[in-house]
């Protein structure tokens, strides 16, 4: 996307939202700015319908705030909170299917290889825990079986938030919520490690409690995506709403989490990756 | 009148903290020359996390 297709016919600028003009005069497109620069630039994201102290729209915020070259970025989202946000993020962006996304995402990345076949194009998928880890794992993990270029980020809510609170594959043993009352049976599934074998050439799970670790790996993931390979990132964002937790706690429970072992920032990268991140991060 | 963050211009040393932890989009803005944030009231949902990363307490809810 070219910054001068945003912009609107001088006759028109008048009745334009205030959002609009914003993001044409102060928008982010073509200035690599970073998290560091927030609060001084017009933001990607625009407000949202998730809840007050939401993690998922944190982790959203940061993440489009820390995209390397966001003019030349597809999204794809697919069902699920991250949904909701998705038509106020002013990104080409495309909503599949619940769990089809890495899918959709394959065919747009192959498609924009071919008609611009000397241009840098960034397919990013950005999806909840339900559509990455339990309906779409099998097209999640045929992407990166594959070796499709495309960075695969799964944000981490530990429930399907969206319709009423039920258990998915990420929530942690003996959760109680509200449309799971016996508890969860099983362990939280450790997608990280399974990214990890299935050939990812970076893979990290970072929170937002952090910030600049979290731009680092989204970075990365994203650089390493265009040169070498599949990659994927997991952001814990915990969900104050079927949690029951108070809105403000958001960032203090994964501290906690943190200090009782119960949640691990990690991260792996192929040698490849690493030689390649070495070259670009020496430019810097 | 609407609840929302409230920055107290005398405590506030300019850190940023709270632009990275508000999970709402353009809330705050960093003024360089007076390193200070303010808070653009229309956009606030009044959760608090801001208020609970603040290391000098200089914002409330209110």
């Amino acid at each position: 996307m070219k910054t001068g297709m945003l912009k609107i016919s001088p006759g028109f600028e008048d009745i334009m939202p205030e959002e609009y003009r914003e993001l044409v005069d102060n928008g982010p497109y073509g200035k690599n700015y970073g998290i560091g620069d927030l609060g001084s630039f017009k933001e990607l994201l625009e407000e949202h319908p998730l809840c007050a102290g939401c993690g998922l729209a944190l982790s959203l915020r940061l993440t489009l705030a820390s995209l390397p070259m966001p003019e030349e970025t597809v999204i794809v989202g697919s069902t699920g909170c991250s949904a909701l946000a998705f038509p106020q993020v002013a990104l080409h962006n495309i909503h599949s299917l619940f769990g089809n996304q890495n899918a959709v995402a394959t065919g747009v990345k192959r498609a924009l290889k071919l008609r611009f076949p000397d241009k840098e194009k960034d397919v990013v998928v950005i999806a909840g825990d339900g559509a990455t880890a339990d309906i779409g794992l099998d097209m999640v993990m045929q992407s990166w079986l594959r070796r499709e270029n495309i960075t695969t980020i799964m944000l981490d809510n530990e429930a399907y938030a969206n319709t009423g609170g039920q258990e998915s594959g990420m929530s942690m043993p003996g959760t109680v919520l509200n449309m799971a009352p016996t508890g969860k049976k099983f362990p939280k599934l450790s997608l990280p490690e399974i990214a990890h074998t299935s050939g990812c050439d970076y893979v990290a799970a970072v929170s937002p409690a952090k910030p600049k670790q979290l731009a680092k790996a989204v970075r990365r993931a994203i650089l390493v995506a265009r040169k070498i390979g599949p990659t994927y990132v997991q952001i814990f964002s915990p969900c104050p709403t079927n949690y029951k937790l108070n809105p403000k706690e958001t960032v203090s429970v994964i501290r906690q989490r943190e200090k009782d072992g119960l949640y691990q920032t990690k991260e792996f990268i192929s040698e490849e990756a690493q030689a390649f991140l070495n070259t670009v991060e020496e430019k810097k | 009148m609407y609840l929302s963050a409230r920055v107290d211009k005398e405590k506030c040393i300019g850190c940023r903290l709270c632009i990275t932890s508000c999970p709402e989009p353009n809330v705050f803005k960093f003024l360089p020359e007076e390193k200070l944030v303010e808070v653009n009231d229309s956009r606030c949902k009044a959760c608090g996390l801001c208020t609970t990363v603040c290391p000098k307490d200089a914002l409330k809810i209110s």
